[in-house]
């Protein structure tokens, strides 16, 4: 219970402020000008896909999303001695750490079904541009929101190990932009020194390709999954490490 | 340990880095006792509070609040306790209703328990206009409002809190200390403040830590009584006399200073037709006959004098003393010798100009 009402006491606090609705709109933004201007538009594909939203929603999400929402989850509280206030209420840690991740997760969850919009505009009403395979769509989405939860807990992580927002963004940003970016440009690299399945299954985007394309690998669920309740494991001990400091 | 002991500190020691915030600190507050925590700034009594709201964990040493173990049943420590933290740290972006309310679910209060608990929490804490304000756009001191009416929105057995006045107007100060004094009688409560009248209206006992250490603790008047001195005031007309001329600052104090058995004289703010000083004395002496028969020598008229116990204050500079010339700087050693002769005898020469009189 105690989680669920952190959670939505910090999902509510991102409606207060402008950030949910910039970032909402920005997104909305930048995603129409993917699919409609951006390499000829969508239009200039001869298939019926999402290819290519499942494609750049990784960057979009990983480098600009995750950062702005996670950074002042536990970083601001720390900093302006809010938690102090929130932990001495009745609440253990754990409820603490996963009540301001569910909140965070929550909104990114938000921007991420948003998208769906664009499909549903455009294979179902108003405009019916052809037959759609559902299949890689569904798991497209369910692989988005698996790498959102990574994404978001390694944000937390980070945002729980300082008291300062402009470190906790950069910092998630660039371990992000590693995940995302840099593991799967190594990954080509690394094949001709043999290690270059362990440097692309590392890399989120070699996962994503496989849920756009319709295939849901139980080592990419595993993959997401243990990311996730490894960083709020450490972000737990982070939390918990105030008290011996 | 009998079962009303409601907080209970056991050598508690708390160590920063290098810096030793706490050493051994050990105290009891028993079921119905208003205790106010005292101590110069850094003194550690936020560091304890938060220990005994397992907010941090000692480095050694534990404590219990409401029986249970700081260590073992955190959840049962704090669902015992109400606890403002100092300058009330709150969610800016909630309004005060959503806050309290949120609070309130957090400690597992059903909601027409909560509207009830409202009603006082709006009479005692004055928010009834506030309700739906942004904490954000509060004044310092209404959030310190909305900070105590979060401690007290479970109606808690134990109360702990962190300097709940410092920003309080006075007349919400008085209406707190008047709640404290009348939930007091059966709750207990933990006030740290750097208001020393306010510990002489709503405490019965009080607890002084310098530099991490418990220095004092005890009943208001075994405290006053520790320095092991009186305070007697003494007004003199300064316009008119009986005989001679009407009598100058210096020549009373150098009289004052002449007698013998007093140990301090300080001048004290009059109007422009009296002089007033504060002296000390041995507790178990009086003075009054003494001084009176001096006056009467002299033919100076004495407007006013009284007797009465040390004021908390001047216990408070006597028992921080040292641990104060050290944040200031000046040398441990010049102190040591002074305080080697007579326990609380001599005081700071630099605002006695008596002390040096008498010497000269
Ligand atoms: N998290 C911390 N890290 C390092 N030192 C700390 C920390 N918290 C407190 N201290 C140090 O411990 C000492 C006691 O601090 P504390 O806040 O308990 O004092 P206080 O008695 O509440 O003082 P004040 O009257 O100013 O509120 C101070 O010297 C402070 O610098
Ligand atoms: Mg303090």
């Amino acid at each position: 219970m105690h989680t669920l009402y952190i959670a939505q006491r910090e999902l509510k606090s991102y409606f207060t402020s402008p950030l949910a609705y910039v970032v909402i709109c920005l997104t909305q933004l930048l995603l129409g000008v993917l699919f409609f201007l951006y390499r000829g538009g969508f239009w200039q594909v001869d298939r019926a896909t999402l290819d290519r939203l499942f494609e750049y929603a990784p960057y979009g999400l990983c480098l600009l999303v995750i950062p702005v929402i996670t950074m002042r989850l536990i970083a601001e509280e720390k900093s302006t001695g809010t938690l102090e206030m929130l932990i001495t209420l009745p609440v253990n840690d754990w409820e603490v750490v996963l009540g301001k991740y569910l909140g965070a997760l929550g909104l990114v969850l938000i921007l991420v079904l948003s998208t769906v919009v664009y499909p549903v505009a455009m294979f179902i009403w108003p405009w019916k541009l052809g037959a759609i395979d559902w299949g890689p769509v569904k798991a497209g989405y369910l692989g988005l929101g698996l790498m959102s939860a990574a994404g978001t807990a390694i944000g937390l992580l980070i945002s729980s190990v300082t008291r300062s927002q402009v470190i906790a963004f950069f910092v998630t940003f660039a371990t992000l932009f590693t995940l995302v970016v840099l593991l799967g440009v190594g990954g080509e690299f690394a094949a001709k020194a043999g290690v270059g399945t362990v440097v692309t299954f590392l890399s989120f985007q070699s996962h994503m390709t496989n849920f756009a394309r319709g295939l849901i690998d139980t080592r990419s669920v595993v993959y997401f999954l243990s990311i996730t309740v490894f960083s709020l494991m450490i972000a737990f001990r982070a939390l918990e490490s105030r008290k011996w400091k | 340990m009998s079962t009303d002991v409601m907080i209970h500190a056991d050598r508690l020691s708390k160590v920063f880095g290098s810096y030793r915030a706490l050493d051994n600190v050990s105290f009891e507050v028993k079921q119905g006792e208003v205790v106010g925590f005292l101590g110069p700034n850094g003194a550690g009594k936020s560091t304890t509070m938060r220990i005994l709201t397992c907010f941090i964990s000692p480095s050694s040493g534990g404590a219990k609040v409401h029986g249970h173990d700081v260590f073992d049943d955190p959840l049962e420590v704090r669902r015992s306790l109400g606890y403002l933290p100092q300058r009330a740290p709150i969610y800016p972006d909630m309004t005060v209703w959503e806050y309290l309310e949120f609070v309130a679910k957090m400690r597992g209060l059903d909601s027409s328990t909560f509207r009830k608990r409202m009603k006082k929490i709006v009479e005692v804490c004055g928010l009834a206009q506030s309700l739906g304000k942004d904490i954000g756009t509060l004044s310092h001191g209404y959030r310190q409002r909305v900070g105590l009416g979060q401690a007290l929105v479970h109606d808690p057995p134990i109360l702990i809190l962190d300097e709940p006045t410092s920003d309080l107007d006075p007349n919400e100060k008085a209406e707190l200390i008047r709640y404290i004094q009348d939930i007091g009688k059966d709750r207990t409560i933990l006030l740290s403040t750097h208001n020393l009248n306010e510990v002489e209206q709503a405490c019965a006992r009080a607890i002084i830590v310098s530099k991490g250490r418990v220095v004092a603790d005890g009943a208001l008047d075994d405290i006053r009584a520790k320095t092991g001195r009186v305070r007697y005031v003494v007004i003199v007309d300064e316009k008119n006399a009986l005989k001679g001329s009407a009598p100058k600052e210096e020549e009373v104090r150098a009289l004052l200073a002449k007698i013998k058995g007093v140990v301090k004289v300080k001048e004290i703010p009059t109007d422009d037709r009296a002089h007033g000083f504060e002296l000390a004395g041995e507790q178990d002496g009086d003075l009054r006959g003494e001084l009176f028969r001096a006056f009467v020598d002299k033919g100076w008229i004495l407007l006013e004098l009284r007797r009465d116990a040390q004021k908390l204050e001047d216990v408070f500079h006597e028992l921080t003393r040292k641990d104060e010339r050290l944040t200031r700087g000046k040398a441990a050693e010049e102190e040591e010798d002074e305080d080697e002769g007579d326990e609380g005898e001599d005081e700071d020469n630099e605002n006695d100009s008596g002390d040096r009189d008498r010497k000269g």
